[in-house]
């Protein structure tokens, strides 16, 4: 009896094993293999198992241009640059802000977004006009992002109690469990006219934000980093970058 | 809002459909490594073999004494920077190699508690009619070990199908990963999560189904 469940449940296991190794080989001539969170509406997320997003168009049409195939490779935002420090990813279209910090460890491209970071209240919530309001409160944001920097930047940071999130910063506000979110203005915005979530903007965003894409610094890297720029510059002349923004933020939010 | 959207979570169930093959896929393959390994490690425990019982202690003391999650990262994060060649490791196969080493630690030890529980008679008895040692254990320990071990075996394997849930951290959508990525899409937050708990509540209970048949039939023999 024993020997039969082993041998079974081996069988079955080496079966899966082999067509898991199987699928997950695929070898086209180049391809760019780009890491995003699938969860941060309206740059990339899924809807019925489709990838989807201003990201995902920009780095369609980047390798378009470029002549070579695009991968998305979808993890937890706080995996994503474990994936490229690992050589599993080539760089991560999320949204990533320039700081100082990454701009010492990765070659960045040219900004192709600019931004500002915003304040999110629970809807009615009027105690928070402005950041220096957020003294005392609780305030949530994404794990790893950089709303977590310039949060503790601020002089008076440690009278904000920080709370550092993977996901449904949205949800936590909306239910009251934290008094705001910060996030960039341009995808909270999305967020409030889009989704049935008692969410209202507070005050001015706060500072400027300019996202680029991160590569390894490598020569190899490098080298694949200036193709991407080459084609970022060639999609702005054109006019199509503005044309993606456009159609999903009814803005043009690629230039400054 | 306020009112569930049934619409949504029965569009959402073909979709999840599609991630469940991996889902139970890595478990099974996760499962089945786990028993080899643990049932290696359950000898070197018995027996005391020399040296390797030590790095089996070792080894025990480690894998259980760490989250699953931080050995996740460990692995595929981490070594990468050290040894570069283990990059290749793909998000699915480091999580295979993370529930095998993590659940057959716990494995092990309950493996070695099912044989050592045999009554010690039983093998005094199956030596002295000439029984050899290979003959004992197949014959006599192991039928009766695996009676007491199955239900705790069971467990962990019901256990590691919900550990699979992590590897969307290493970049593996399977049910877990999809469902957040659904719920990011639309922000139904509580259809999303709902729909994927009752996925995972129903394998659990098509498994404890299959657990109650077979411990019924290791009991016939106990049966008055």
């Amino acid at each position: 009896m024993l020997k039969r469940i082993v041998l079974t449940t081996l069988a079955a296991g080496i079966v899966s094993a082999a067509g898991l190794a199987q699928a997950d080989d695929e070898t086209i001539d180049e391809t760019i293999k780009v890491g995003m969170s699938g969860g941060y509406f309206p740059f990339t997320f899924v809807e019925q198992d489709k990838l989807q997003g201003f990201e995902v168009d920009v780095m369609e049409a980047v390798a378009e241009e470029m002549g070579v195939e695009v991968e998305f490779i979808t993890a937890n935002f706080s995996g994503l640059f474990g994936m490229l420090e690992s050589g599993r990813i080539d760089t991560i279209a999320n949204q990533i802000t320039i700081t100082e910090e990454r701009a010492a460890k990765y070659a960045f491209t040219e900004p192709y977004v600019y931004d500002g970071a915003q304040v999110v209240v629970k809807e009615g919530n009027d105690t928070i006009q402005s950041i220096e309001d957020l003294k005392g409160k609780t305030v949530a944001v994404n794990l790893g992002s950089n709303y977590e920097a310039l949060l503790r930047e601020l002089p008076y940071a440690d009278e904000i109690d920080i709370r550092t999130y993977e996901s449904n910063i949205e949800q936590d506000t909306a239910l009251g469990r934290v008094d705001a979110f910060v996030m960039d203005r341009v995808s909270a915005s999305q967020v409030i006219k889009e989704k049935p979530m008692p969410l209202a903007l507070a005050g001015k965003p706060f500072s400027q934000i300019r996202n680029a894409l991160p590569f390894r610094d490598t020569d190899e890297d490098r080298a694949l980093r200036d193709r991407v720029d080459e084609a970022l510059t060639t999609l702005r002349e054109s006019g199509e970058l503005r044309t993606i923004s456009e159609a999903w933020f009814a803005t043009d939010i690629t230039s400054p | 809002m306020s009112v569930l959207d049934l619409d949504y979570m029965l569009g959402l169930v073909p979709v999840l459909l599609r991630y469940l093959p991996l889902t139970l896929q890595m478990a099974a393959a996760g499962m089945a490594l786990a028993l080899v390994l643990a049932c290696g490690l359950a000898v070197i425990r018995v027996l005391r073999i020399p040296g390797l019982n030590a790095a089996t202690l070792l080894f025990i003391s480690f894998f259980r004494g760490t989250p699953l999650l931080v050995q996740l990262f460990l692995f595929y994060y981490g070594l990468p920077q050290l040894l570069a060649f283990l990059t290749q490791i793909n998000g699915i196969t480091a999580t295979i190699m993370g529930l095998t080493l993590h659940f057959s630690a716990y494995m092990a030890e309950s493996i070695r508690a099912a044989i050592v529980g045999v009554d010690r008679s039983q093998t005094e008895a199956a030596l002295s009619i000439g029984m050899t040692n290979g003959q004992l254990m197949r014959r006599i320990v192991l039928p009766q070990a695996t009676r007491v071990a199955v239900p705790t075996l069971m467990n962990y394997f019901i256990d590691m199908i919900k550990a699979t849930s992590l590897a969307f951290t290493l970049g593996v959508t399977e049910l877990m990963g999809a469902t957040q990525k659904e719920a990011a899409g639309s922000f139904l937050y509580f259809e999303a999560f709902i729909t994927v708990a009752l996925f995972y509540w129903i394998i659990v209970e098509l498994l404890a189904w299959f657990q109650r048949r077979l411990e019924t039939r290791l009991n016939e023999a106990y049966r008055r």
